[in-house]
């Protein structure tokens, strides 16, 4: 059992529960998070249990983002416990207070499940909102979204986003597990196929509605302009092209913003379920400039280190990329991601780093091929 | 210090492009030369679009357009680089022995020349090329494209390789070309060479690319042409639109003949072009005395100096250390039960300036149809095996070219049957022998063309 002790107030929770539009102080957040998830009247089961194994006391010695990293990585765990234990006991007694559970990719092993309650995901609506006020997404327009629904968060983030600020939310739903799989085991063909089905719905979509949003990958994005046509109805109607859910290259996205949408606002999303939240592109970037995301701090923190280390890297230098998120809703902290990603300063008082051309770790070259001469 | 690097853009339809992309391309010491443009798919497909909404050139202007490109290719300074300093720069890169490098440019030269010529032997006899031919007043076979695009995944293994793939140009293709990343040079000199003389950059594109977006640029072109070794085989062997350029190994049997009349050639056939070609000597087969031929080969092979690339006494391929080294470790590895004549305790030979020769190998084996007679590599190496008329022809399939010194009648009878035996030549005739206008692997018009038939009034 937790050798934690109840605080003795029990904390009001004027951090935790301010307004959905107030960004709280760094270290006044995740002190009032750590007297939360570690206190036993309002922690989950899932961090009481850990607090013995941990070696420090958060609530004496975690105040900064950059404390977190003191935290071990626990995500893995995240894919046996009962995801019912993710929740704080705090929250008992509240009738909606849980949004739902939702799933990482679950290309590596089983999928890692996560609990998304409700003031979260208002918190997180409300702060996106101002996200693409400030970018100029269009209000009350048609919406149209290759995104996987289902296990994964983004779809609901998605419909949220159409509710609050959008019209009718199309979708065309794609599940990545399978792509993944084929690829996996070298059906390129199949992926192949299944991509060309998603995008024939697209199509479908494109050419009767008059869609002003439109949320993709970046390869069914490349794979939209193949088709002139298709190329020519978003070029003349989609006011933001969002993208996400896999890395674009810096040669592509210069492409894709100067010869292939130059009138088109193009803005990149990375997410995390890890985070319970993405990162949008910094609003104002030139097309040649790193393409580069700020978190939602000091809710969601990144670090970007090296990763032999844990150190940072120096600015403008490659490393991994560390993720954190610290709410009322839940604890994950320092998990160290498979991105990589050129660690640049975070925008003026803000804490973590901010990251720029988040990219798969280096492959290093093909395997050697020796036979042959050619 | 850092010497100014010698930039290889793309080029795409709007002219030369300098990704953010580049991979460093080193010389044999791993000094880096040059960066070369890797491309992303979103600018393959777009590059081969626009390849494909061109209209060919008309046909005289193709090959006037070839011509000068050869011509400039093999004697004016392109990008910047001097024949000179091009083939030096091919020699220090790709470890080549620079008067390869200088005989390829001018084999290169001539190809271009004749292409159009070239290009027309693979047309059958009961064809025409244009449909505003008389004949096909009452009806006649044409000649004419199976598709707009064609792309080469081109090899580094020899410059030479850039001979072939004119042809398609010659006959009114749009020709994109992902060059070797080991050896990106010569495609890019012929390429700027080709926009200088006519073909403009919706005719002909340089599209390097890493292995990711390779197959990119086979799915978006119409045709396409790969070489590779037995993964690509299997990769696109079923692929009806893309010819396979596979493994060479080329072979030459002495049935009934003294190779001691022979030798020059067998040696010429294992060690000419530096052994880097498809079409060099990969086993040698004999009824005769093994023994006394596979010591023979040791002895005259081994008299081939060891030099850097750029010397022009040069005569052997040179790689960088590390990638030797493991070249050599898998030759020793599958030599393994096999009797070393020559470079038994290693091939790899240090040359001054950085990098290692590639000295020959002799190995015999006691079968014919000993599992090492396949194995082809980038250097003169050669497996010598006894061979009996009850080995039948087996062990003499899968070959690029099989040289025959025999008189036996039946049996080249059936070499010439054989379907994968692709070119047989009968007598003291080199593995390596080639002339453009017969055909090297099939004629490539054979995959490019297609008759139909126009009846007009």
């Amino acid at each position: 059992m937790t050798t934690l002790r109840p605080n003795a107030t029990l904390h009001p929770n004027s951090i935790l529960d301010g307004p959905a539009d107030h960004i709280p102080d760094e270290t006044d957040l995740i002190e009032a998070a750590m007297r939360w998830h570690f206190d036993p009247r309002t922690g989950s089961r899932f961090w009481l249990d850990q607090a013995d194994t941990l070696g420090f006391d958060p609530r004496e010695d975690i105040h900064t983002a950059d404390d977190l990293a003191r935290f071990p990585n626990i995500v893995d765990r995240l894919r046996y416990v009962p995801a019912g234990d993710l929740i704080p006991r705090g929250y008992a007694g509240q009738d909606d207070a849980v949004y739902g559970v939702y799933d990482s990719g679950g290309t590596t092993g089983p999928p890692k499940h996560v609990v998304f309650m409700t003031d979260w995901m208002e918190r997180l609506l409300v702060h996106t909102d101002q996200e693409m006020d400030e970018r100029d997404y269009p209000r009350r327009v048609d919406w149209l979204a290759l995104a996987p629904s289902g296990p994964h968060m983004f779809g609901a983030f998605v419909r949220e986003s159409v509710r609050r600020r959008g019209r009718l939310g199309f979708t065309v739903d794609l599940d990545p597990r399978w792509v993944k799989k084929c690829i996996a085991a070298g059906r390129a063909d199949q992926a192949d196929q299944y991509a060309d089905h998603i995008v024939a719905q697209a199509r479908a979509v494109l050419e009767s509605q008059d869609i002003g949003v439109l949320i993709t990958t970046p390869p069914l994005l490349e794979r939209l302009v193949r088709d002139e046509e298709l190329h020519r109805l978003i070029a003349d109607r989609v006011q933001v092209i969002e993208w996400g859910g896999a890395h674009l290259d810096p040669d592509t996205r210069y492409l894709l913003r100067t010869e292939v949408f130059p009138h088109n606002r193009l803005v990149g999303r990375y997410g995390s379920t890890m985070i319970l939240a993405s990162a949008i592109e910094r609003d104002g970037l030139a097309p040649d400039a790193p393409c580069v995301y700020d978190s939602f701090s000091p809710y969601v923190t990144f670090r970007v280190v090296d990763p032999e280390t844990g150190e940072p890297v120096p600015y403008g230098s490659r490393g991994r990329v560390v993720m954190n998120h610290v709410s009322k809703a839940a604890l994950l902290p320092n998990n160290l991601e498979r991105d990589e990603a050129t660690r640049v300063e975070a925008p003026p008082g803000r804490p973590g780093d901010s990251v720029a051309d988040v990219a798969p770790v280096a492959m290093f070259g093909d395997s050697p091929v020796i036979e042959g001469v050619y | 210090m850092t010497a100014e690097l010698i930039e290889f853009d793309a080029l795409g339809p709007s002219g030369p492009y300098r990704s953010r992309h580049r991979l460093p391309i080193t010389d044999l010491a791993g000094v880096p030369l040059a960066a070369l443009s890797l491309v992303p798919s979103l600018y393959v497909h777009r590059a081969i679009a626009a390849l494909r909404a061109a209209e060919p050139l008309p046909a005289a202007d193709r090959l006037a357009a070839l011509a000068r490109a050869g011509e400039a290719f093999a004697t004016e300074t392109i990008g910047g680089l001097s024949v000179d300093a091009y083939v030096h720069a091919v020699s220090r890169i790709s470890g080549m022995p620079i008067q390869i490098v200088r005989h390829a440019t001018e084999t290169t030269r001539r190809a271009l020349l004749d292409a159009g010529r070239d290009a027309r032997q693979a047309r059958p006899v009961a064809s025409v090329d244009d449909w505003h031919d008389p004949a096909t007043r009452g009806g006649r076979a044409v000649w004419t494209r199976r598709g707009e695009v064609f792309a080469v995944h081109a090899s580094g293994n020899h410059p030479g390789v850039h001979a072939l793939w004119p042809q398609a140009l010659a006959l009114g293709y749009r020709v994109a070309v992902r060059p070797s990343r080991r050896e990106p040079l010569t495609a890019h000199r012929l390429i700027t060479a080709l926009r200088a003389a006519g073909f403009g950059p919706d005719q002909i594109a340089y599209l390097p690319t890493d292995h990711t977006v390779a197959d990119e640029i086979i799915s978006a072109a119409d045709l396409s042409m790969v070489y590779g070794g037995d993964d690509v085989v299997a990769k696109y062997g079923a692929d009806p639109t893309v010819l396979v350029q596979g493994p060479g190994r080329s072979k030459i049997l002495l049935a009934g003949e003294d190779w001691h009349q022979h030798l020059d050639t067998l040696v010429d056939s294992i060690g000419d072009e530096g052994g880097t070609a498809c079409v060099n000597a990969t086993a040698v087969f004999t009824d005769t005395d093994p023994d006394g031929l596979a010591a023979a080969l040791a002895e005259r092979l081994a008299t081939i100096p060891t030099l850097p690339p750029e010397d022009d006494r040069a005569a052997l391929p040179c790689q960088p250390t590390k990638q030797a080294a493991a070249l050599e470790r898998f030759l020793l590895d599958h030599a393994a039960g096999t009797t070393p004549r020559l470079g038994g305790a290693g091939i790899t030979d240090p040359v001054a300036g950085g990098g290692v020769a590639l000295r020959p190998a002799v190995f015999q084996v006691d079968r014919a149809d000993a599992a090492q007679t396949g194995i082809e590599l980038g250097f003169p190496c050669v497996w010598v095996a006894p061979w009996s008329p009850a080995d039948g022809i087996g062990p003499l399939r899968n070959s690029l070219v099989l040289t025959a010194l025999t008189h036996d009648e039946r049996l080249l009878d059936q070499l010439v049957d054989d379907p994968t035996i692709r070119n047989v030549y009968v007598g003291d005739h080199p593995t390596y022998w080639m002339r453009p206008d017969v055909p090297h692997d099939g004629y490539l018009g054979e995959f490019l063309m297609r008759t139909k038939t126009v009846l007009r009034d």
